[in-house]
């Protein structure tokens, strides 16, 4: 199987590097002219992470609005999804084709760790910024980057602040942790060790997933047997089906706290058959439902320009991945250059819409080390438990 | 222990379903989870849109898994001019790319909710310390049900008779007037029906997308080839070594867990190259 | 109505003629032999009738109805048995099974009935008990009490032809194809195996196509002989005008003998 799949990208990246190659080697076109400003996103609308491309699409209806209201400084902005499949080699060769076919003038989102590592570098060679991966990785912002801004809270920061609210507010001093065996997981596992370590207190079980496996009952049974109060998840969404659903069936009951990659409450809530009610996510966004005047206005907009789509966590973390780009816009003014842009974004300070406040210099790219914390309910329901909340032993703001 | 069995059983069972198109054709069908996939996401729409109750889906279900095999080899595997052995099983690849591109396209990549008609709070402890689960007493209970007819079947049955026939020696069984046609597509539809069950069980256990069959499916194969592909009995004991070594990892080196199955598999290559219980019987020349 | 008739069959394997223009009648219950040198295309013959290969033109005519096209499992159940060159044997299987698989065509339950082998009066049961009593016929008739439940893998090579053989007859068929079917075996094996055939002529009502080398074997027993050369016909007659053929002296007997 594992061959199987190796082939199938090895061709996918033989025919991206052999369509590369028939172009020509000039300078890519300009990302920007009088009338419009190109921006891209890749985003898997299609193939096993497709419940993410929401947020290529969420990035949409942010220039939607943006255009409606009369567009940046009298220019339009062109918005580009390209489906990459949640396939690195893919990524590639979607981003090359916007960048030496298109021109474009900045990059936004992109879900996926490994297939933004794939365009990081060719996106700097080419001086386009990209703004607010949809992703957390350490390896995008250290070291520096200095086209890369992220928005995207750290997973080793989120889980100190987890792990701060467990002890803190639920007053639970036995926790556990079932991270997914890979950078994402590790982070995990990192940041809620740092912070136990204030507390001179250590995990009683560190219980590793490989993301395919689909048969946990001896790693649950483990975690029942070593008491723990609470679980942390740093796993994806099957594999926390299959750690709710088992643990239902052995009757092991703690308090489940999980990254926010699980915070689309009606989703996991339908997949685990109503288990993930009283879960505890962090949140890199504002609930749903919230009266925050700037949700109210793009909630109604989506009501209004797109319909069909649901109102979820991950279509709007598309718009405020792509705010910090419109107000760099809007700032650098008519005399639009790639230099105006990327001042304008190396001083965003405390720049907040839906999510968390960002702040940029030329030194730091990561933008934030705040979440929310915030509880599935019943029916899917939002509960926020604490709003912005930073982490005060985030490393890298040393 | 006893859910790292049951477990076990299922791949046990769902390699069962590669071993009888094995037994019949020598092919190894890679395309078998996504098969048992794609009658799991039929279930599935038959549960969640027309909302009809489960046993009349199953039942659905199953007749169209059984149609689902004999037309996959009816379409793909039985137009091949002079196949190898290597040439079919390279064409059940490209049946699994297909089916999981259907479902993609049908279903969408989204995992869906599945579930058997089970009381998950519901277990049993008859001794202390060993949980034994409602999902667990079912998988041991078709196990058991599908091992006894396959063993009746294979053994008393003509068809039965004409499959293992036709495994041994494919010109002599047609030669004594056994219609090997019939045999590989019976053979397909009972293994597609086989694993559509053991599909659900995945299923209901995790969740419902395009690609969840794949993990089960290696696990089932080494599963089938601890058991030497061919003795159906051995794959079930194969399978339920799996499920309590994996466990037994699991618990005490969780690091280890995902990949001891294939250390043990690489193990029994070198030591026993057949299988472990094997009877093989090489063809003299 | 000619029992069994073939007519002008030609097959051709990438350009090379293997069967040529092949024609000949064969007299119900009577045994027709086909000689010639090695690769002189006998066994393609037989491949044709049963079905293996399908021949580029000409046609095969059982009472009357052309075999052409049909696949070998029809031709089976047409009546047509026969044994292999090399011996094509379910190996990991008993003798008696080897045997009992013969009777598959013969057996009218279902696939799901015959599972139910419950009661002895069933039909099922009924069918097993005949179908077993016939091939305990044909064990004791070709003496291989000794090895009814040894597998086939364990035996030696003259007792395996002898299985085929018997695996053949269990088919009931009106036509025998045997294929070499002394190849192997030692004098007194051989002695034996013309004086079955004989039996099998005669007892079992069949018409038998043989194809051999061992010439006294062939003289002694055949109807009628066809001897051919490069997929093409030499000479067809009785053993006494065939072992006079010129052409036949000196294109099999006068050489070494070919085995």
């Amino acid at each position: 199987m594992m061959f199987k799949k190796k082939m199938v990208m090895s061709l996918i990246a033989v025919l991206a590097i052999l369509s590369v190659a028939t172009m020509t080697q000039a300078a890519p076109p300009a990302g920007f002219d009088d009338n419009e400003i190109r921006i891209g996103q890749w985003g898997p609308q299609t193939g096993p992470a497709a419940p993410w491309g929401s947020v290529a699409r969420g990035s949409k209806l942010l220039f939607d609005v943006v255009n409606e209201e009369g567009g940046i400084n009298g220019r339009k902005i062109k918005y580009f999804i390209r489906d990459d499949m949640y396939n690195p080699a893919q990524t590639v060769a979607v981003v090359k084709e916007l960048v030496e076919r298109q021109g474009m003038f900045a990059f936004v989102g992109g879900v996926g760790a490994a297939c933004g590592m794939a365009v990081k570098d060719y996106l700097a060679a080419n001086k386009i910024p990209w703004v607010g991966p949809s992703a957390a990785d350490q390896d995008f912002v250290n070291p520096l980057n200095p086209y890369l801004f992220a928005v995207y809270p750290l997973y080793r920061d989120e889980a100190n602040i987890l792990t701060k609210y467990i002890v803190d507010k639920l007053k639970m001093k036995k926790i556990g942790i079932l991270y997914q065996n890979d950078a994402y997981g590790k982070d995990g596992l990192e940041g809620a060790k740092e912070r136990l370590a204030t507390y001179k207190m250590g995990l009683v079980a560190e219980i590793p997933v490989e993301p395919t496996e689909k048969d946990l009952a001896s790693q649950i049974l483990r975690l029942k047997n070593s008491g723990a109060e609470a679980v942390l998840m740093y796993v994806n969404p099957t594999a926390a089906v299959i750690a709710l659903k088992t643990s239902a069936n052995v009757g092991f009951k703690p308090q489940w706290v999980s990254a926010n990659t699980l915070s689309d409450y009606p989703l996991m809530f339908k997949i685990t058959g109503g288990l993930f009610e009283g879960v505890i996510t962090g949140a890199f966004g504002e609930i749903p439902d919230s009266k925050n005047p700037l949700m109210v206005k793009y909630r109604d907009a989506a009501k209004r320009l797109n319909p069909q789509e649901r109102w979820g966590t991950f279509y709007y973390a598309g718009i405020l991945f792509a705010d910090p780009i419109v107000e760099a816009l809007k700032k650098a003014g008519r005399n639009l250059s790639a230099d105006a842009v990327m001042k304008a974004l190396n001083s965003i300070k405390d720049y907040q819409t839906i999510g968390p406040k960002i702040t940029w210099t030329e030194k730091q790219h990561q933008g934030t080390d705040s979440v929310m914390i915030q509880k599935c309910g019943p029916n899917a329901s939002y509960i926020q438990l604490q709003g912005w909340t930073s982490n005060d032993l985030a490393t890298w703001k040393k | 222990m006893v859910e790292g069995l049951a477990i076990g059983a299922c791949y046990g069972l769902f390699a069962t379903a590669v071993v009888i198109i094995y037994k019949t054709s020598e092919v190894v069908n890679f395309a078998q989870g996504e098969m048992a996939m794609f009658s799991a996401f039929v279930a599935f729409h038959i549960l969640s849109v027309y909302e009809w109750p489960f046993w009349a889906a199953f039942v659905i279900t199953m007749i169209f898994s059984i149609l689902l095999g004999i037309l996959i080899e009816y379409l793909f595997l039985r137009p091949a001019k002079h196949p190898s052995i290597l040439g079919l099983i390279v064409i059940t690849l490209g049946v699994e790319m297909l089916l999981m591109g259907l479902a993609g396209w049908k279903w969408g990549a989204e995992q869906k909710y599945f579930s058997l008609p089970l009381n998950p709070s519901v277990t049993y402890e008859p001794v202390k310390g060993m949980i034994v689960t409602n999902w667990a007493i079912a998988v041991f209970a078709v196990t058991a049900f599908i091992m006894l007819f396959l063993y009746v079947f294979f053994k008393y049955s003509k068809l039965g008779i004409a499959m293992r026939a036709t495994q041994q020696n494919k010109h002599a069984a047609k030669i004594m007037g056994i219609r090997t046609e019939r045999v590989f597509s019976f053979a397909w539809g009972f293994s597609s029906l086989i694993g559509a069950v053991a599909g659900m069980f995945f299923a209901s256990r995790a969740t419902l997308d395009p690609a969840f069959m794949m993990e089960p499916f290696m696990r089932a194969f080494a599963a089938a080839y601890w058991g030497g592909l061919m003795s159906i009995p051995g794959v079930i004991i194969g399978g339920g070594l799996m499920g309590l070594i994996e466990n037994f990892f699991g618990y005490y080196w969780p690091h280890w867990k995902p990949i001891v199955a294939f250390i043990v598999i690489i193990l029994v290559l070198c030591v026993r190259p057949s299988g472990l219980f094997a009877k093989h019987f090489v063809k003299k020349v | 109505m000619d029992h069994f008739k073939c007519e002008n069959l030609s097959i051709s394997f990438g350009g090379l003629k293997a069967v040529n223009n092949v024609s000949f009648r064969v007299e119900k219950n009577s045994i027709f032999s086909i000689i010639g040198p090695n690769g002189s295309g006998k066994t393609t013959i037989f491949n044709m009738i049963s079905g293996i290969y399908k021949p580029d033109q000409g046609r095969i005519l059982c009472e009357s109805q052309d075999l052409v096209g049909f696949t070998p499992d029809r031709i089976a159940r047409r009546g047509i048995a026969r044994t292999f060159q090399n011996i094509e044997l379910f190996s990991n299987a008993t003798v008696m099974d080897n045997l009992l698989l013969g009777r598959h065509i013969h057996m009218q339950t279902g696939i799901f009935t015959g599972a139910c082998l419950w009661g002895r009066r069933s039909k099922a049961a009924r069918e097993e008990i005949l179908n077993r009593e016939i091939v305990e016929r044909i064990i004791d008739f070709l003496d291989l009490q000794s090895v009814r439940d040894q597998y086939v893998a364990n035996l030696p090579y003259g007792k395996r032809k002898l299985v085929e053989l018997g695996r053949a007859l269990a088919l009931e068929p009106n036509i025998l194809l045997l294929d070499e079917p002394s190849a192997g075996m030692n004098t007194e094996e051989k002695q034996d195996l013309n004086i079955w055939i004989k039996d099998i002529q005669i007892d079992f009502k069949v018409t038998i196509l043989l194809i051999e080398h061992d010439m006294n074997m062939i003289m002694g027993i055949s109807d009628r002989i066809y001897a051919m050369s490069q997929g093409e016909k030499i000479v067809e007659g009785t053993p006494r005008e065939v072992q006079s053929h010129p052409e036949v002296i000196r294109a099999y007997l006068g050489e070494e003998h070919p085995c």
